[in-house]
């Protein structure tokens, strides 16, 4: 096993930038989780790695070796494709014994370390199928065994469960995570769901046009966004963002919306706001943080009720606030009907803002 | 298990399509066509083993009165100079047609490949180059090749007619197998190369496996192209020992008078190769040969 370090990667296509001096490094035995919308460089990013696209400019580390200009066979790792690329061909036992084969082992430890790999993915009786022959997630465990069998440095994973049903996929989920636990693996995952990455890494990139948006563990992301796109990207239902005008009233700092109502903030919030660059602020807040008053209290702000959507534990409403859609859970016994008028209250510990101009979280100090 | 029980049900007038008017009109049609196709052949065959009188009475004998093998016996005899001229221009067709295939297998593949594969500056350009011969009949390269070969002195060898059919062949075997190589998925090859291969050998060993259906198929089409062919043959080649086959039979039966079970004989033994050849490498022609290698 080994560290990776990018350092200011570039990749371009004519002008196009694909991947924009993204830096991180992914420490020993690391799960980190590359994720992003479609398009965001993510498996550009897994590419240039791999070493099956050139890089632009830039570095890239494994273990302790510059890697740029070494051929994907001689960096020392293993890829699961999302489509999972087995040899069509060839027989499991022999799509497992391919890499090894390629790196001329002695025929005793290639049939020893195939079945090792075949015992511990419970697929010993599947070794002399085609994969034609195998169901989707026999094929995607086959994917999985081809990458272990070599004891690379580094795995690569390129949205591995995408192609399974909803159930098999949870069901892998927690096999690949339990493989991290098991085999202390160094692990680059790249995925489009946000879930994915944050149920099974240690640390998540969120990428977006190519650059790096945040990087940190799931729980940080999850509770400190720093711009508007990863408060959006990451958590389901999204974070709700209504964008505001502060002002001063009294002296105090105050969100205004366009119902000409105001919110006062917290000393912490209010000099969060303080900080933005012009009056333009946005207010970003989970369902999970929102309180739905069917009356005006103190510190609620009035909404129109827009659609109610229960799931049976809990019930969705999306309420209009200042023209923007706000997410809100409530318990289902609760019942809120379309088109009624509603309070939220927003709890201002947990609330967001962020720089209207810029986009980026703002920080009290 | 109800779900199960009610697909499967709902499956079952589906498969059963009713036999309708246009089904029976499709069957028909088919029937023709097989008539249309076979029954030349199985006159050629019943012909070539008639004496040269029967073959030439009217109305015909449907099934010879005395079949005889003397055609053929007389082709393939190699004493005699019937024999000894077929024979020739059987190994002499055989010699062409084998040389346009490899030769026209061995350039397609890569290029075809390197069309799939890589962008390089002008690859497009060059793509619709290769296939602007096809856009022209045959005939209006007939005489400025011919005046091109007598130029670089190949008039009267077979080089020229291999060089010409490849001009032929290869635009359309590189845009064949070009297909097949697109349909191969590039995650295969990738995966071979993170797996130790170099980029070399995962065409070799992953890649090639995989599209041989297409050349095997590129393959027969080059050589039943070459081995058909007529007119360059006909322009390129004077002197007897040279003929290829279609040529060859044709002048050869104008010489000595027409003898119709022989010609016919000559065309059953010319059509073997092309038979055994679609006989022996028709297995290679497996449907979905890259199913199971990625999920869609």
């Amino acid at each position: 096993m080994a560290h990776v370090v990018l350092k200011d990667l570039v990749k371009t296509y004519g002008s196009f930038k694909a991947v924009n001096e993204v830096s991180l490094t992914v420490n020993d035995g690391e799960f980190v989780a590359l994720v992003g919308p479609s398009g965001c460089g993510k498996t550009t990013t897994l590419n240039l790695v791999a070493g099956l696209i050139p890089i632009t400019s830039g570095d890239i580390v494994i273990g302790d070796r510059v890697v740029n200009d070494l051929d994907p066979k001689d960096r020392d790792i293993a890829m699961v494709f999302q489509n999972y690329a087995l040899y069509p061909q060839k027989s499991v036992y022999k799509n497992l014994a391919f890499p090894l084969q390629m790196r001329k082992l002695p025929k005793d430890e290639i049939e020893r370390k195939v079945k090792e790999a075949a015992r511990v993915l419970d697929m010993t009786e599947l070794l002399e199928r085609k994969p034609r022959e195998l169901s989707g997630g026999q094929q995607q465990r086959v994917a999985l065994g081809r990458a272990l069998v070599r004891d690379p440095a580094v795995f690569l994973m390129d949205e591995p469960l995408s192609n399974l049903d909803a159930k098999l996929r949870v069901q892998m989920r927690s096999e690949i995570k339990r493989f991290h636990q098991d085999l202390k693996a160094t692990i680059i995952y790249v995925t489009h769901d946000q879930l994915e990455a944050v149920t099974m890494a240690d640390r998540m990139a969120v990428m977006n046009g190519g650059y790096l948006q945040q990087y940190d563990s799931p729980a940080q992301v999850f509770a400190h966004p720093v711009n508007m796109f990863v408060a959006s990207f990451i958590g389901s239902p999204a974070m709700s963002l209504v964008p505001l005008e502060a002002s001063t009233t009294n002296g105090n700092i105050v969100l205004t919306g366009a119902e000409r109502w105001s919110l006062e903030l917290s000393p912490r919030n209010a000099r969060k706001v303080a900080r933005a660059a012009t009056r333009k602020v946005v207010l970003g807040a989970r369902h999970s943080t929102i309180k739905l008053h069917k009356s005006a209290v103190p510190g609620s702000v009035p909404a129109k009720a827009y659609t109610v959507e229960p799931t049976g534990d809990i019930t969705f409403v999306q309420a209009f606030v200042s023209g923007a859609i706000v997410n809100v859970s409530v318990p289902p016994a609760i019942a809120v009907a379309p088109d009624e008028q509603i309070w939220l209250e927003f709890d201002q510990e947990r609330m967001h803002l962020f720089d209207g101009e810029t986009e980026m979280a703002l920080e009290a100090d | 298990m109800s779900t199960t029980a009610e697909t499967a049900a709902r499956g079952q007038p589906r498969r059963r399509m009713r036999v309708d008017g246009w089904r029976w009109g499709g069957r028909i049609f088919l029937v023709f066509m097989v008539l249309y196709t076979a029954l030349p052949m199985i006159w050629m065959l019943l012909t070539s083993i008639k004496s040269g009188f029967a073959a030439m009475q009217f109305p015909p004998q449907w099934w010879p009165d005395q079949p005889t093998l003397a055609s053929y016996q007389k082709l393939l005899d190699p004493q005699n100079s019937v024999g000894q001229d077929f024979l020739r221009f059987f190994w002499n067709s055989l010699f062409v047609s084998t040389a346009t295939t490899m030769l026209s297998v061995i350039v397609a593949v890569p290029a075809a490949y390197a069309f799939s594969r890589f962008t390089f500056p002008g690859r497009n350009f060059l793509f619709f180059a290769v296939l602007l011969r096809n856009m022209f009949p045959a005939v209006i390269f007939l005489v400025p090749l011919f005046i091109l070969m007598r130029a670089i002195g190949l008039v009267n060898t077979h080089g020229s007619l291999i060089l010409t059919y490849l001009t032929f062949g290869l635009p359309l075997a590189i845009w064949l197998l070009k297909g097949f190589y697109d349909n191969i998925p590039v995650q295969l090859e990738q995966a071979a190369r993170i797996d130790g291969a170099t980029r070399f050998q995962a065409f070799i060993l992953i890649v090639m496996p995989l599209s041989a259906p297409g050349i095997i198929a590129t393959a027969i089409y080059s050589f039943i192209g070459a081995w058909n062919e007529y007119i360059y043959a006909y322009t390129f080649l004077s002197k007897n020992e040279q003929l290829t086959l279609p040529v060859g039979i044709q002048r050869f039966f104008s010489e000595n008078t027409t003898d119709f079970p022989g010609l016919m004989a000559a065309s059953f033994i010319m059509s073997v190769p092309v038979v055994v050849l679609f006989l022996v490498l028709q297995r290679y022609f497996v449907r979905a040969l890259t199913e199971g290698a990625v999920k869609h």
